[in-house]
């Protein structure tokens, strides 16, 4: 693609930038920053207002097994009963769920029991469950899966494949620029803050939040940790100056460019965060003591120093391993759900707490469902999957799509219970997206696929 | 001693310089004559970086003495110290033993022992074969595990179909990937065989996911990536790898199924010596529970022996699973395929092809014919040009030390250790993100191909370990090096039986002069690849550690420790210590 400039989206930025809380030294990189979101970004792209939005990805590494966390039930259970055997979860012990509208191919369903929270949170039409939904590069049936007539995205049942397939818009190339990467490209510049990255992690490295240009901030359960040694006191001040000397050297070497600006970056956002962080007023909202709830605690507490931090768009991601049960599936994914739901419901409460209702969405990403067939205690690597998304924006209380059959060999099994997806990741992530405030044009930029499903909205965003 | 310093101190602060400071280095002497080197301290200290936990002055000394292929025949054939004997003389010794023992197991060998070479490669292929203690299935087996590490202590120079039919094979193993009790399947009760372990030694023990060429590129049809296998083949393996129990299980009965299920660990009950026996014995095998029935799709390539790679009928557990082992291990990936990986853990992230196809080679036959031969392939890996000569910068070679080998080193170089004996750092993936065996899933610490997004994306680059490096983990990788530099040393007021500590005593007296000091370190930790910028940003700094204002005095020994603690933990934390060349 031909490179031009725009100098005055240039001009503005650092305006912006000399405007917010940047660090001078840190100008230099974040106009190069800029330079790269500019040429990235498409002329359509109009940024929105100052009302704060943001998008929070819990990721279930390791494959989720939804088809036991939203179950038939009534006339529907035995068909599922037949196809999980020894691991069906009883009817007697499934949480109903109340859809306000009957979903599409009708029955009713039940979760998990060890979800009460989510039971509630979708009762009260604050949670919406997306069924069947996986990574396609185009609607596909089992029979044309069969034939091999209609592409599938490559290494599909494989996690670190998958993993990524359901983090990019763009499953042909798996390449490491996620939807939500993308997203901070064409919003990052509405926020006045331009050193701290729009996207946080308290998980680590992601394909999700990784886009052309912003790569994710990570922060610990804890936040941000200073380097102790290279304080800028005055009794570190000489030994500061030639760690600073070092790491502001020029490198040769790609490589030790990379580690400098690591190093650099980890220094500027530390006293930042920490001091936003200090100042924010303390949640009231108790949130479960699991890793998962601890990372949610500290995305609510970042969201809670967003005026401090002069954020007003952000993608957070957040993540829970641990769901590959291959093995000793009833009692492991039992744990795992509790801790899900415990924690997003908490999370949705300090939303409501920081009166961000409708402007925080979290949802769940995992890179495959699980088979149907079973293989003694446990299940193998699926496909199609549901999920789940939280928030007051959420048009909730209704299950999106249609929940596939169940039966061992049914149509919608493309062997071995690996159920077809009926609904694409890019549609899931097109409507998350949209909500997000991306633009028409936008949207059929960052996710190519997208015309080739029917619905580029699935409709459960307000 | 003084002067020399001042001079540089004065040629520092004026720019530009004319002379290199770094090229100044004291010259060094040795045996020249030796035909294969190494030839200077700085390529002994190199090459130990790359076969070791990290370079000693006495280890550089010895290698220079008797040259590298001495070196390495005398680290082949070192007998092996295994982990499991330190946990089990832990536990004679009344400690309750947890995976805290498995770690002090760890350091006490990366620190100590003097199979130094064979201990690194361990390492690596536990990066490679990967079992987890985070795994609920195997986090209450800390002998087990260590017995799975020696495993791969053992057979670090050994055939690695070998050491593949012994990971197969190991109830830690099995249990981490769920092979174990795998099943026949059962149509009636919907059970297939469970496609886990045969999915993984696939994917990231053997072949990988697409066709490689034999220098590691991958083969392409249409722009696309040629898949190594697919579904159908993971079932056929997943089939193959079912009826494994614990050893010895009593079939008193005919081998029933409760004789199956409830088969004990080992022969005598909880909690009376040698009940959980089981987890340091392989596997066996059942018939009766063994899919021995239908033909099974294994991998199909060019010159595969099983015809179309499809396994007949029939056959025992264990035949089967040798049938289907030697159709892995014959793959011709298997070789490009661990030949990067290791190359990537021991010497450079981005290995030119030739590199890669030459260590591939030595897989393919170690010169007398045999296949897999893993000490030929770790002497591919270190004796090869491209391992042995330093590239410039700009060619981007080398790698980002992984956050454990930094402590090693740190320990290893200023001989570290506890006046009880023990290295009690039980939790280093708190700071360093990694710990022996203890990553979050199969998938290793970080991933072969991660691309950080950027310039290194831009450059096609990879650096697997960035995928760690996190803006916490710099942070507290930085403050575990310093506090093992600056609150750890020999003699400090308030040290405690059990803490490690350095010994820098020895160093104090390079203190006086930093050109000396500095000089001694761009040898010690950077096999002198120090630029000369950074040399002299710090001598300048350490300059300024005196409060004394006539430089003729000698200098007190707590700012000559300071002067050491500060050039040590500013070497380890810079980006050209961080990112070896």
């Amino acid at each position: 693609m031909k490179k031009t400039i725009n100098r005055r989206d240039l001009l503005l930025r650092s305006l912006q930038c000399a405007a917010g809380s940047a660090a001078f030294t840190a100008l230099s990189g974040k106009l190069q920053l800029a330079n790269a979101a500019t040429l990235a970004r498409p002329k359509s792209a109009v940024l929105r207002g100052t009302d704060y939005r943001a998008l929070v990805c819990v990721y279930l590494y390791g494959g989720n097994d939804a088809f036991n966390m939203m179950v038939p039930t009534g006339a529907g259970y035995a068909q599922y009963a037949n196809a999980r055997a020894d691991l069906a979860i009883p009817e007697g012990e499934l949480l109903p769920i109340a859809p306000v509208v009957p979903p599409s191919g009708g029955g009713s369903f039940g979760l998990h029991p060890r979800m009460p929270e989510m039971q509630s949170l979708f009762n009260s039409q604050n949670a919406a469950i997306v069924a069947n939904t996986g990574p396609l590069l185009y609607p596909i049936t089992k029979a044309e899966y069969n034939a091999g007539t209609v592409p599938v995205p490559a290494q599909l049942f494989s996690h670190s494949d998958q993993t990524v397939l359901w983090q990019t818009p763009q499953a042909e190339t798996l390449n490491r620029r996620g939807w939500g990467g993308r997203l901070a490209d064409l919003f990052y510049s509405t926020n006045v803050n331009q050193q701290l990255s729009m996207n946080i992690s308290v998980s680590g490295e992601n394909v999700f939040q990784s886009g052309e240009t912003i790569v994710p901030y990570f922060v610990s359960t804890s936040g941000a940790q200073a380097i102790d040694f290279v304080q800028d006191v005055p009794w570190q001040a000489d030994r500061r100056a030639a760690f600073l000397a070092l790491r502001d050297a020029s490198y040769d070497h790609a490589l030790q460019r990379e580690y400098a600006r690591r190093v650099t970056r980890a220094m500027d956002n530390q006293a930042m965060i920490t001091n936003a962080l200090d100042t924010a007023t303390p949640l009231a909202t108790t949130f479960p003591d699991t890793y998962l709830g601890q990372q949610l605690r500290m995305v609510a507490r970042l969201i809670s120093a967003r005026n401090t931090l002069q954020m007003t768009r952000q993608v957070f991601f957040v993540a829970a391993g641990g769901y590959d049960t291959h093995d000793s599936q009833l009692a492991d994914h039992a744990d795992h759900l509790e801790e899900l739901s415990g924690a997003m419901n908490a999370f949705y409460n300090a939303t409501l707490e920081l009166g961000l209702g409708p402007q925080v969405t979290a949802f769940t990403a995992s890179e495959f469902g699980r088979t149907l067939s079973i293989n003694g205690d446990g299940t193998d690597h699926g496909w199609g999957s549901h999920h789940l998304v939280v928030g007051g924006a959420v048009n909730g209380g209704r299950i999106y799509g249609t929940p596939p059959d169940l039966t061992i060999d049914g149509p919608d099994d493309a062997g071995w219970g690996q159920i077809i997806p009926t609904q694409s990741v890019d549609q899931y992530a097109a409507t998350l997206a949209t909500w997000y405030g991306l633009s028409d044009t936008d949207r059929d930029m960052v996710f190519p696929n997208l015309s080739r499903f029917s619905g580029p909205n699935l409709g459960f965003m307000a | 001693m003084k002067t020399s310093w001042l001079i540089l101190l004065a040629l520092a602060m004026s720019a530009p310089l004319p002379l290199s400071a770094a090229a100044d280095h004291i010259f060094d002497t040795g045996l020249e004559e030796r035909a294969e080197g190494p030839y200077s301290d700085a390529q002994a200290a190199r090459f130990l970086s790359q076969a070791t936990f990290g370079a000693t002055e006495a280890e550089i000394t010895r290698l220079r003495a008797i040259g590298y292929n001495a070196w390495l025949n005398e680290q082949f054939e070192a007998p092996a110290t295994e982990h499991l004997p330190y946990l089990q003389a832990q536990q004679a010794l009344g400690f309750e033993i947890y995976q805290n023992a498995r770690q002090e197991a760890w350091w006490d060998r990366a620190i100590t022992a003097d199979d130094q070479l064979r201990q690194r490669v361990a390492f690596a292929l536990s990066e490679i074969l990967v079992i987890s203690d985070q795994s609920g299935a195997i986090e209450g087996q800390p002998f087990g595990m260590a017995d799975y590490y020696d495993l791969l202590v053992n057979h670090a120079f050994g055939n690695y179909r070998e050491l593949l039919f012994e990971v197969t094979l190991s109830p830690l193993m099995g249990h981490y990937l769920s092979m174990f009790k795998n099943r026949k399947p059962d149509m009636a009760l919907n059970i297939r065989p469970d496609e886990n372990y045969a999915r993984e030694i696939m994917q990231l023990f053997s072949v990988g996911l697409v066709m490689l060429n034999p220098d590691g590129t991958v083969q392409t049809s249409g722009g696309q990536p040629i898949p190594t296998y697919d579904q159908f083949t993971i079932r056929g393996l997943a089939h193959v790898f079912t009826g494994w129990n614990w050893a010895d299980c009593p079939r008193d009965q005919g081998g029933q199924w409760w004789e199956w299920e409830f088969c004990p660990i080992g022969p005598v009950p909880y909690p009376e010596p040698g009940w959980d026996i089981g987890w340091l014995l392989q596997m066996e095998p059942w018939e009766s529970y063994h899919a021995s029935e239908g033909t099974k799709q294994l991998l199909a390539y060019p010159g595969v022996s099983l015809p179309n790679g499809v396994m007949p009928a029939g056959g025992l557990a264990m035949d089967n699973l040798n049938v289907a082992l030697d159709n892995v291990f014959e793959h011709p990936n298997v070789g490009p395929f661990l030949a990067k990986r290791l190359i990537q853990r021991l010497v450079s992230s981005n290995p030119t092809p030739a590199y890669v196809g030459r260590v591939a080679a030595a897989f393919d036959n170690n010169g007398s014919g045999v296949r897999g031969d893993l000490r030929a392939v770790v002497q591919a890996v270190l004796m090869d040009p491209e391992a042995r000569s330093v590239a410039p910068p700009s060619s981007h070679r080398g790698k980002v030390r992984e956050p454990l080998l930094r402590q090693t080193h740190l320990w290893r170089a200023f001989n570290a250790y506890s006046d009880v004996g023990r290295y009690n750092y039980w939790n280093p993936e708190f700071s360093f993100g990694q710990a022996a065996l203890r990553s979050p899933t199969v998938f290793n610490f970080f991933l072969p191909d991660f691309q950080p997004t950027g310039e290194l994306t831009d450059l096609d680059l990879v650096a697997p370990e960035f995928q760690i490096a996190t803006d916490p983990q710099i942070a507290s990788s930085s403050n575990a090096l310093g506090g093992s530099t600056y609150w750890a040393w020999r003699g400090q007021p308030g040290q405690q039986p059990e803490d490690v500590v350095l010994d820098l005593a020895p160093e104090l007296p390079y203190a006086q002069d930093p050109v000396v000091l500095v000089d001694r370190y761009d040898l010690l930790l950077m096999n002198r690849t120090m630029s000369t910028s950074m040399y002299q940003v710090l001598i300048s700094h350490l300059a300024t550690i005196d409060n004394d204002s006539n430089p003729n005095n000698t200098l007190p020994t707590e700012e000559r420790r300071r002067r050491v603690q500060d050039a040590i933990w500013l070497i380890q934390t810079s980006p050209e210590y961080v990112v070896e060349r």
